[in-house]
């Protein structure tokens, strides 16, 4: 590691030649000219995009002078096209934002192409200065009693990095051939692309501690040293991950599933390795919830076998009206509702009599338990257009005021005092 | 009032951003002062960038860094004492990618103050622009062999690099395994006759000193230098060819596609005897210790082997400043000290002096005898080694007709006659 930052700071060495410093003064001050020029818009007409191809033509002229002089210019080059290709790279998001939506186009840029630019970037600047073959094979330490190099430990970091980032796409892939081979619900498929990705980056963990030669009888020793650690330090951490490992097995907590939280139905959008992201509808409102909390506590869901919901609202009616022809009227009623299932079919119940009105129940199934406010609505207000039809009376308490006089023996009913 | 006061309270806000664009400015400017060098106090390392060029039969890998990194900091130790100051930073690169990168880096006014590299690639960098002659003084130009010196030259008389040191190219065997080594040809037949395995690679520069031991050697020099062949010449260069494709019936001589491999396989004990370059033996000493021997190649009918040696010279790079100019003279200058010269022969043993007056302690050490030998002999091959540069692109098609026939795809009459008409075209 010493030797690799002496290698590094070695470098400094080359601001000893003019070229060089020359060069750098020329790449910074247009760089920095042109960042001046954006902000305070010396060219109000230019669009902002416009100001970065105006600096590089700029410099790319000062580099073709430099060449016409017979004098380095390779370092103003390779600075001028890293310069183009980030601005490039902006110019590449508006392509991309036509293509992929503003979220996967945010991801694609910051997890992928910015990270591999800059590495690329660092690259060709590490190589016009020193041998990155050799650079790669400079000693770090010793991990387990294995050697490891920078290059190595880039090419492991890499390894992860790549695994980590890149294997949604194709374990997406493969969840959707199976999906269509075995023919599992959309739930399943989800689930099934999870651990396909986490059995992708155990293995690329494996993989990558064999490409390091790793002694696996110290990786044993550590692994059950750090198993205490786990006992103790980061038991909570631990226990997320292994309850959201085994509920995706079970199957009960997936994304896309419907649970009951708080008495609000909330949908599954994503099991994390910690914790699992829940979206309730009332609000908008994205809850995350440890894993843990699905492991150890009893949870409602409306999708375990089917995503059908029994819904229920219930009215009053006044005692005058025949509880046979409300209840067929509630039916009737409830079947007219688009999105009440017609089977199994409405049911309304007689439930109690009450103090101002005899108490209905209608119960009725639902598609998609997400929608249940939004039905129960519906049928409300069908009730509501139904009973006024038919001359049904919703009977609601009535209070008569009363006027006292004191001292009470003086108190003469209200009708007395009109 | 209010409008007032929500004036004031708006303000500290406007203000923040713009203290922030300033302070960025002005960091802007002291890195741009940093750079120049004019912030005061800031002191640049002293360092002296070094670029390397490993053999062609050698890979940057970690071994190779460690043992550049040793011999270096023989000579950076001994540097220090008078240049206390110096760093030195070093950069290895293959043959083939040497002259890529050099041309990039410098390109870019990057470029290595000094290369330690073979004498042939340092004339071609010369060529190139890559790299500047060296000024050679006469009592500098005293320390070396004329002849050294000459092959150096350019054609207005410049040197292309100052001669550092020379690997010798000799015959590594398993002492444990084959305790006598073969010393000549018939010799190395015999052994692999009696079940040890001989190795040998289809490389030219690695196979080329069988053409002495056979005698083909003057007939291949006059071939390259484009001269009428006699029969006799012809003649050599045929059994030349047919030894080799006897050598391939033996059973125990295996032919391999490039020295790495052949280097591979004896580190690994599969392998009896090789022959090797000297820049070789750090390594095999490491695997195989005591059980790694030394010794000339094998001689034969026609004289003695001729081995190609190669001569590593220091040459100038062309973007350095004054002072990084004035390092890499003074450290030229240094490493050909016969004290220098002479610690770093018998500190390694595997290299030899480039410098004249050091004389090479043969009498103690086996090995350097049998550098001292190969380096001898190799004068023979030096006219040849002159004209063929490592890069030759007709050494790649001399490697295919020789793997031709030693598979026995054609004959050894055929293949001298395509070898010497290849030999015979400029590349």
């Amino acid at each position: 590691m010493k030797q690799l930052l002496l290698e590094v700071l070695g470098w400094l060495g080359y601001l000893e030649r003019p070229s060089v410093v020359l060069q750098l003064i020329l790449v910074a001050a247009f760089m920095l000219g042109t960042r001046v020029a954006l902000r305070r818009r010396l060219l109000p007409r230019l669009p902002a995009t416009g100001y970065p191809p105006i600096g590089l033509g700029l410099l790319a002229l000062c580099g073709g002078l430099l060449a016409f002089l017979r004098q380095p210019y390779g370092l103003l080059l390779l600075l001028g096209t890293l310069w183009l290709g980030w601005y490039g790279l902006r110019l590449l998001h508006r392509l991309l934002l036509l293509w992929l939506p503003e979220q996967a186009t945010h991801q694609l840029e910051s997890r992928l192409l910015r990270p591999a630019y800059l590495l690329i970037a660092a690259m060709a600047l590490v190589s016009e200065v020193d041998s990155l073959a050799d650079l790669a094979v400079a000693p770090l330490g010793a991990l387990f009693g294995t050697e490891i190099s920078a290059g190595k430990l880039f090419q492991a970091v890499l390894v992860i990095y790549v695994v980590l980032v890149g294997c949604g796409p194709p374990a997406a892939g493969l969840a959707w051939l199976l999906q269509r081979a075995v023919g599992m619900s959309e739930g399943s498929r989800k689930a099934m692309e999870l651990m396909l990705r986490y059995a992708v980056v155990g293995l690329g963990l494996v993989v990558v501690a064999v490409h390091l030669g790793l002694n696996t009888t110290a990786l044993i020793a550590v692994a059950g040293g750090l198993s205490v650690g786990l006992g103790f330090g980061i038991k909570e951490v631990f226990s997320n991950f292994v309850s959201g490992l085994w509920l995706l097995f079970e199957g009960s907590v997936r994304p896309g599933e419907v649970l009951m939280l708080d008495g609000d139905p909330c949908e599954v959008r994503k099991l994390g390795l910690r914790a699992t992201l829940l979206w309730r509808d009332r609000d908008n409102a994205e809850l995350l919830i440890p894993n843990q909390t699905f492991f150890t506590e009893a949870a409602t869901t409306y999708t375990a076998t089917d995503r059908m919901r029994r819904s229920q609202v219930s009215v009053g009616a006044a005692y005058h009206h025949d509880p046979a022809e409300v209840i067929a009227l509630l039916e009737a009623t409830a079947r007219q509702v688009a999105r009440v299932l017609p089977t199994p079919a409405p049911k309304a119940l007689l439930l109690s009599y009450g103090d101002f009105a005899i108490n209905y129940a209608l119960r009725f199934w639902i598609a998609h338990p997400m929608d249940n406010a939004g039905i129960c609505s519906e049928v409300n207000q069908a009730i509501w257009h139904a009973f006024k039809a038919q001359n049904i009376e919703i009977p609601f308490p009535q209070q008569v005021e009363y006027s006292m006089v004191w001292p009470p023996e003086q108190h003469k009913p209200n009708s007395e005092h009109h | 009032m209010m409008g007032a006061l929500s004036t004031v309270m708006a303000q500290p806000e406007g203000s923040r951003a713009r203290p922030d664009r300033r302070r960025g400015l002005l960091l802007s400017l002291c890195c741009a002062l940093g750079l120049t060098g004019c912030a005061g106090g800031i002191e640049l390392p002293n360092v002296l960038y070094l670029a390397i060029s490993a053999d062609s039969n050698q890979t940057i890998d970690s071994e190779l860094v460690e043992d550049i990194n040793t011999r270096l900091k023989l000579l950076e130790t001994g540097f220090r004492r008078i240049y206390p100051s110096t760093r030195f930073q070093f950069a290895a690169y293959t043959e083939t990618g040497l002259q890529t990168a050099m041309a990039r880096r410098n390109r870019a006014g990057l470029g290595p103050d000094l290369l330690l590299i073979n004498g042939d690639v340092a004339k071609r960098l010369v060529d190139d622009g890559l790299v500047a002659p060296f000024p050679l003084t006469p009592s500098l130009a005293n320390l070396f062999n004329p002849g050294d010196l000459n092959r150096l030259r350019l054609p207005n008389g410049e040197l292309a690099g100052l001669p550092m040191l020379i690997h010798s190219q000799v015959a590594c065997y398993n002492r444990k395994r084959l305790p006598e080594p073969p010393s000549t040809l018939q010799e190395l037949l015999s052994a692999s006759a009696k079940g040890h395995n001989v190795g040998l690679s289809v490389e030219l520069s690695s196979l080329f000193w069988t053409a002495g031991s056979v005698g083909a050697t003057e007939a291949w020099s006059r071939v390259v230098e484009r001269k009428p062949l006699s029969r006799d010449d012809l003649n050599s260069i045929e059994a030349w060819t047919a030894w080799l494709q006897n050598a391939s019936d033996q059973q125990r001589i295996t032919f391999y596609a490039n020295q790495a491999s052949a280097l591979a396989e004896f580190s690994a004990g599969r392998l009896d005897w090789i022959s090797c370059s000297s820049n070789n033996l750090p390594r095999l000493r490491k695997k195989l210790g005591a059980s790694l021997g030394v010794t000339s190649l094998p001689s034969g009918p026609g004289g003695t082997a001729t081995p190609i040696n190669r001569l590593r010279v220091l040459a100038l790079g062309r973007n350095s400043s004054r002072l990084g100019r004035e390092r890499a003279i003074a450290f030229s200058r240094f490493s050909v000290n016969p004290l220098v010269q002479r610690s770093l022969t018998i500190g390694s043993q595997i290299l030899l002096p480039a410098n004249r007056f050091v004389k090479v302690p043969v009498q103690s050490s086996l090995t350097l005898k049998a550098m001292s030998d190969s380096q001898e002999a190799s004068q023979r091959t030096a006219a040849l080694v002159n004209l063929l540069h490592a890069d030759d692109p007709r050494l790649e098609r001399a490697q295919t007709l020789i793997t031709a026939l030693v598979f026995g795809e054609i004959n050894p009459k055929g293949a001298a006659d395509e070898l010497i008409e290849l030999m015979e075209t400029k590349p």
